[in-house]
């Protein structure tokens, strides 16, 4: 068979003769079905329309339900009525063309001069709307016509479907006949194909009938057939036009006949959109709206974004996930139930027939679910059938052989707002009934394991494992284009264990480094140092490979004069040729977003060597915090009588001056800064006191705590929390705001926040400042501002989900076409215009810039140097 | 010391929790149902002189139960109590019943007492069976296989004979139960009516102040707007007006005619006077009766004179501020508000006053129950009056006796009643307003019951109304309000707080007159 192509789609408006043409057959009664439950001829149900029951046959094509797609009819109305969808447009060009000749109200010269400027346009793609709109506003204008003379009145257009000619209204028929005078020549300057689109054919005068395969009506359980919105709404179409025809053969009164004329168009009009504004949208009998046309296209669950661009796929799993540090990143753990359900075809050749075989001939896990044959029939192996298909099996068939350890998986989270949203993973079929993923690759996929949920999905052909493995594959990922830097890395517990392995020198002796080394594969020990004891800068340099690398550590103090590898904090990291010579490992070193170590061996070594340095140091962090012991309790907020007296004192001046700066203000000493306000100068000095005395009670609560507290390492490591955090718990929470100002909003008729405060009270705790911490507990006032402070937050959450969601869509809709070439630029698909020369105007791939610069002189001087 | 546990436990008990909705619930059954029946006072035919006059309300059919009962399949009625309205899948509802005479045709019949309809009734509120004074009642009439005695009851606590008839003691009641699922009702946080709001608004570059008022009467919101436009020259906006009139011209239709009164009722401060003037000063009418003929050419263009004087009249009356009444008597009391609310504006844009706070809750009230049903109940009673009329033209048109009993069909009133209780859609297109009561656990029905919900549209940010504000110290819990699109719109009364039910205005009107206030005296 020779493969069609699409090569151009053209969208025209269907004549009333194309309606007819592509009609099997006129419909004229309202009745669907006979007594005995057989669709009538000439009905809505007609069986030349199409099929639905299954056993039956198409009366047109012959085919069975599910082969005949459906063939439409046609309805000859009684008398034309507006199509609701092109009102609008017939307004404008009832006002553009005279009333008497039909001629557009331009002088044939100036038609054709927009004619021209149209088809120029046109030519060369660009928009010719607001040409079209000018001839409009134009023509509107005229008050005579050029080509008779006839004396214009200008037409009201009323929603949704009346026009107006000063008190006279026009019917749809005298509508169609203005309509039908209109030359084809003049029909262009309307920027429309008179060939496509002939103004007359949006008065409707033939209405088509959609095939009943659009509109199949289902079966209740109760033996009763619910037909579909589409057809209640053609019956109503079919009755008020059979009414119609009858009163007006009979010879009804106008009144009467005008009437129903109405109700038709009323009808029609809703079956096209029933949302329209203006008129009451037709319902069910049970008062429910009806879906018409209109209503199957639009929206979020509509044709376009509902069934077009959004689809559901087979082969795929859903499932809660939970962290396992024993897998690779590039692996995922699969629930044995999911993977007895998902398959992966086997293509059955002369050289594998054997081991197809031994699938299906299988009872346990890696067996075959399905057996496809050659003739495309599906056959369930059963332990009935299983033997007897094994001795059918030959080449060409496929074997449905269910998920099992190596397959390839792609694993996605929601919202898959990058690519890394979506990688490939190796399966590891485990038990229980979660996906389980290596920590480390949760930064990608921004997922935790509160509750989360992930899909999985199982690609099907060779080619698409191929692609995954090589393309999407979770190694190929670790360096982001969003930053060109390591997003996948070490988080918390690796971060904060690698810290306790590496600061200062720390001794292990040989059954600790043993154990600590236990699940990696290290074939050799290093030398122990002098003393036969290990330091843990040495395990650690057994996991790196020849490296050679100088930072600063993310516990680096930003002193003036860097001491480099005499830093007396033990910051300054310094690694040659794969040994970890001073420094301490934290989130710089290894963390996701920052690993500086991650970040050299993948542009050293490439994503497998990282992807195994990645595996190695989570274990290794694990076992090392699991070795040192690492806990965290309320008490480890306990500070000193003396430090709790310090930060009081602190708070205390604050106040003071807080109580001094208002004292000033009152009485006009205050000098106001640049560009503010005497009450913003106030206001900021306020903020910036209490601020201030938050740190220095933070300093102050830090200094006691110590180095070794545990929540002091997880915010000095970076694995987790901040210094702030901990001066909130420890020792003062601070300023609570309201959109970046105090609380001032409140009991605003006598001027305060609150009724516990004086008017006009502009002091630190009228205003939201919280002196208590965490651990002490805080006032009723205080925990009421917190709340305030608090609520803040959640609501930006809420509404920042949402609003991100949305532009999302609208980057992606607007960005969708575009693709960078092979020639480094970037063009639109289908058209192949040029967007940029250069991708990014720098051709700079992200990905393999450095942190966003293409290059990094700084590394290629010290690779060159540590050469010499 | 005084053990403050025992304080506290006195204080915690189940009725309080709920005692909003149960409250405002009994006050819907004292005040509200008579009350929707005396604002028609008559059903009124299209036949002279022929009319139905209505009289007193009823809760109950005392001869077979006190509260809720159920009419079984045999045509028998029994008392109903909760317990088995939820097992049957019944609507826990007591008949209503309502006296009235039909004067046909000048000639008064006999007095009729009609149930009009079933009434759903809330737990443990005055009507309903488990009521403390209903109990024992209840007891010996639907558990006669006991064979108790009332004195046996005398002698069991209130708990134990809630027991004897299925009932969870320490349920707190204050919901309904329809067609057997528990529905309650939310209660509703609103801009207070009937209060003058001065907002600063920009409309085209330009600042102006604006005073707005949601005037409420019956169930019908109008919203009164006085604007300050350029030049200081003040219109006001209220329904059935195409567009913003002259606030001097408003005055003046009124009933306040001279320069000198209008200015004076606005204010005496020189500042705001100067204001005035120059209102005055391009007013468009001089005198009541120009101000009414421009009225009426504003609302009734191209009709005859005549029903265009009537219609002003009747606009001004009906759709003006109608809170402060609606008949001609109350014009110039309307003028003294119109007034204020000029002068509000006019302090507002001298800086004498500040623009008002919408989450402030001063300037909130809450809807709750009782508040809800009267609602539907007025709105299913106008509904049956349209029926009744029709039913009884029929009626006399037929020549049948004109009797109400025949002339109500019970379920107009009850269908419209059911329906919103059952889907939570209430009158003005407002979901969501009874909710199946979330039963996941005891804290979670407490917590249901106490809730209040904002009608402020959450897919819009509205930031402000979301926050906490200092105002709803000891009102609404500072901590519990979901995540989510919802956050800040659905909150929970604070543990503490407690809802008053609202007095009778004459009660205040009364007490105000005794301090020395002066009433305002018709014009």
């Amino acid at each position: 068979m020779i493969p069609k192509r699409i090569s151009a789609i053209k969208f025209e408006v269907l004549s009333p003769q194309e309606i007819r043409r592509m009609s099997v057959g006129k419909i004229i009664t309202p009745e669907t079905y006979d007594d005995d439950g057989f669709p009538i001829e000439a009905g809505l149900m007609d069986p030349r329309l199409g099929v639905i029951d299954p056993g039956l046959r198409c009366k047109t094509c012959g085919g069975k339900a599910g082969e005949c797609p459906g063939h439409f009819g046609h309805i000859e109305l009684v008398a034309p009525v507006i199509h609701v969808g092109y009102a609008k447009l017939i307004a404008k060009i009832l006002n553009a063309i005279c009333r008497e000749c039909g001629r557009i109200l331009l002088k044939d010269e100036k038609r054709d001069k927009f004619i021209e400027e149209i088809e120029k346009r046109k030519k060369l793609g660009q928009d010719y709307e607001d040409v079209v709109k000018e001839v409009f506003r134009i023509t509107k204008a005229v008050k005579k016509c050029p080509h008779c003379g006839e004396e214009q009145i200008e037409i009201k257009f009323e929603k949704p479907t009346f026009y107006y000619e000063g008190e006279h209204r026009l019917t749809p028929r005298d509508v169609r006949e203005r309509l039908e005078k209109i030359p084809n020549e003049d029909v262009l300057a309307f920027g429309m194909d008179y060939k496509a689109v002939r103004p007359e054919w949006m008065v409707i005068t033939v209405l088509p009938v959609p095939p009943v395969t659009v509109r199949p009506s289902i079966i209740l359980e109760s033996g009763q057939r619910s037909e579909d919105d589409l057809t209640h709404k053609l019956v109503d179409i079919i009755r008020i036009n059979q009414r119609f025809m009858e009163n007006k053969e009979a010879g009804a009164p106008q009144l009467i006949l005008e009437d129903l004329w109405e109700l038709l168009q009323y009808h029609v009009t809703t079956y096209l959109d029933n949302e329209v504004s203006g008129i009451p949208p037709a319902r069910h009998r049970s008062g429910r709206p009806l879906k018409t046309l209109a209503q199957r296209l639009k929206g979020k669950e509509g044709r376009f974004r509902g069934s077009l661009s959004g689809k559901r796929v087979n082969f795929s799993a859903r499932t809660v996930i939970s962290p396992d540090p024993n897998l690779s990143i590039n692996e995922v753990g699969v629930p044995q139930v999911i993977a007895e359900e998902l398959t992966v075809p086997l293509f059955v050749t002369e050289k594998n027939i054997e081991i197809a075989r031994e699938f299906v001939l299988r009872t346990e896990h890696p067996k075959a679910n399905y057996v496809i044959r050659d003739d495309g029939k599906r056959i369930r192996v059963l332990d009935a059938n299983r033997e007897e298909i094994a001795d059918m099996l030959e080449p060409g068939w496929i074997v449905e052989r269910q998920l099992m350890d190596g397959d390839i998986v792609l694993f996605n989270r929601q919202p898959s707002l990058h690519r890394m949203s979506i990688m490939a993973h190796y399966v590891r079929v485990l038990p229980y009934k979660t996906f389980r993923l290596n920590p480390a690759v949760c930064p990608p996929y921004n997922a935790d394991f509160d509750g989360d949920e992930m899909n999985l999905h199982v690609p099907q052909s060779l080619e698409a494992q191929a692609e995954a493995k090589v393309l999407m594959a979770v190694q190929e990922h670790i360096l982001s284009p969003r930053f060109g830097g390591p997003i996948i890395g070490g988080i918390h517990d690796h971060i904060s264990g690698l810290y306790l392995l590496t600061r200062g020198i720390k001794k292990f002796t040989k059954e600790e480094v043993m154990s600590i080394l236990k699940p990696l594969s290290i074939e050799e020990l290093p030398e122990p140092k002098e003393d036969g004891y290990w330091t843990g800068k040495q395990i650690f340099s057994c996991i790196l490979p020849d490296i050679t690398i100088e930072f600063k550590a993310e516990i680096c103090q930003g002193c003036e004069e860097c001491k480099k590898e005499k830093c007396e904090y033990d910051a300054y990291v310094i690694i040659r040729n794969g040994e970890l010579i001073s420094g301490t490992i934290d989130e710089k070193a290894v963390g996701a977003f920052k690993g500086i170590i991650i970040d050299e061996i993948t542009r050293k070594y490439g994503n497998e060597e990282a992807k195994k340095f990645i595996d190695d140091m989570t274990q290794l962090a694990i076992r090392a915090i699991m070795n040192a012991g690492f806990s965290f309790g309320i008490d480890d907020e306990d500070i000193p009588e003396e430090a709790i007296n310090q930060i009081r004192e602190v708070i205390a001046n604050a106040e003071r001056e807080v109580e001094r700066l208002i004292e000033a203000y009152k009485e006009g000493n205050l000098e106001p800064m640049p560009g503010r306000s005497l009450e913003e100068t106030l206001e900021m000095r306020i903020m910036r006191e209490l601020g201030k005395a938050r740190d220095q009670a933070g300093k102050i609560a830090g200094r006691f705590l110590g180095m070794d507290n545990s929540a002091v390492i997880m915010a000095v490591s970076g694995a987790r929390g901040s210094m702030l955090n901990l001066t909130q718990m420890a020792a003062c929470i601070g300023q609570q705001s309201v959109r970046g100002e105090r609380i001032k909003r409140g009991y605003t008729y006598t001027n305060r926040t609150l009724s516990h405060f004086k008017p006009g009270d502009l002091g630190a705790k009228a205003r939201g400042f919280v002196k208590s911490s965490y651990k002490e507990g805080l006032s009723p006032i205080e925990y009421f501002f917190h709340a305030m402070g608090g609520r803040e937050g959640l609501v930006d959450t809420a509404v920042r989900t949402s609003q991100s969601g949305y532009l999302q869509r609208r980057l992606i809709n607007a960005l969708q076409d575009l693709k960078v070439e092979y020639d480094g630029t970037v063009r639109e698909q289908t058209s192949g215009m040029l967007v940029q020369f250069r991708y990014g105007e720098d051709g700079i791939d992200a990905m393999k810039s450095f942190r966003g610069k293409a290059v990094d002189v700084k590394r290629i001087v010290a690779e060159v140097l540590n050469k010499e | 010391m005084l053990d403050r546990r025992s304080l506290a436990r006195a204080y915690f008990t189940h009725e309080r929790l709920v005692k909003h909705q149960i409250d405002s619930f009994n006050r819907f059954l004292n005040e509200g149902l008579q009350r929707v029946i005396d604002e028609q006072k008559i059903i009124e035919l299209d036949i002279p002189d022929t009319y139905v006059k209505l009289g007193k309300i009823y809760v109950g059919n005392q001869a077979i139960a006190k509260g809720p009962l159920v009419k079984e399949a045999d045509g028998t009625k029994k008392p109903l109590t909760p317990a088995v309205a939820r097992l049957r899948n019944l609507t826990y509802a007591a008949p209503i019943y309502l006296q009235t005479i039909v004067v046909d045709e000048g000639k008064e019949l006999e007095e009729e007492f009609v149930e009009i309809g079933m009434l759903p009734i809330m737990l443990k509120s005055k009507a309903c069976n488990l009521h403390p004074d209903n109990i024992d009642d209840t007891i010996m009439r639907a558990r006669t296989d006991l064979d108790l005695s009332l004195n046996d009851l005398s002698s069991m606590s209130y708990e134990d004979k809630l027991v004897l008839l299925g009932e969870d003691p320490i349920d707190p009641g204050g919901y309904f139960i329809i067609n057997g699922s528990e529905r309650a009702l939310m209660t509703l946080e609103d801009l207070a009516p009937n209060k003058i709001l001065l907002e600063r608004e920009e409309k085209y570059g330009e600042k102006l102040e604006i005073a707005k008022v949601f005037s409420q009467r019956a169930g019908y919101r109008a919203l009164v707007v006085v604007e300050r436009g350029k030049d200081n020259i003040l219109e006001v906006t209220f329904p059935q007006l195409p567009k913003p009139i002259q606030f001097v011209t408003l005055m003046r239709a009124l009933g306040v005619e001279t320069d000198q009164e209008i200015v004076e009722m606005v204010s005496n401060n020189p500042e705001i006077m100067k204001f005035m003037l120059e209102n005055i000063e391009v007013a468009e009418v001089e005198t009541t009766q120009e101000a009414m003929e421009y009225i009426g050419r504003r609302v009734a263009p191209g009709q005859s004179r005549e029903y265009r004087l009537n219609r002003a009249a009747q606009v001004l009356d009906q759709y003006f501020l109608p809170h402060l009444g609606t008949e001609p008597e109350a014009r110039r009391a309307k003028a003294f508000f119109l007034a204020r609310m000029a002068e509000a504006i006019f302090e507002l844009a001298l800086g004498l006053r500040m623009e008002d706070d919408k989450d402030h809750y001063a300037n909130k009230r809450l809807k709750l129950a009782g508040d809800l049903m009267e609602e539907i109940f007025r709105v299913a009673f106008l509904r049956l009056i349209k029926d009744v009329k029709y039913q009884l033209e029929r009626a006399k048109v037929r020549g049948r006796p004109m009797k109400m009993s025949t002339a109500v069909r019970s379920d107009v009133l009850t269908d419209r009643i059911m329906h919103p209780m059952a889907t939570g859609n209430w009158v003005g297109g407002r979901t969501g307003v009874s909710q199946l009561i979330d039963r996941h656990n005891y804290i979670s029905v407490l917590s249901h019951l106490r809730r209040v919900i904002s009608p402020l549209s959450r897919s819009q940010p509205h930031f402000e109304a979301r926050d906490l504000h200092p105002t709803q110290w000891g009102r609404i819990c500072p901590s519990e309000t979901p995540e989510g699109p919802n956050c800040g719109l659905v909150k929970n009364f604070a543990e503490y707080a407690e809802v008053s039910v609202g007095s009778d205005e004459e009660e205040i009107k009364n007490v105000l007159f005794s301090l020395g206030v002066e009433p305002i005296r018709g014009g």
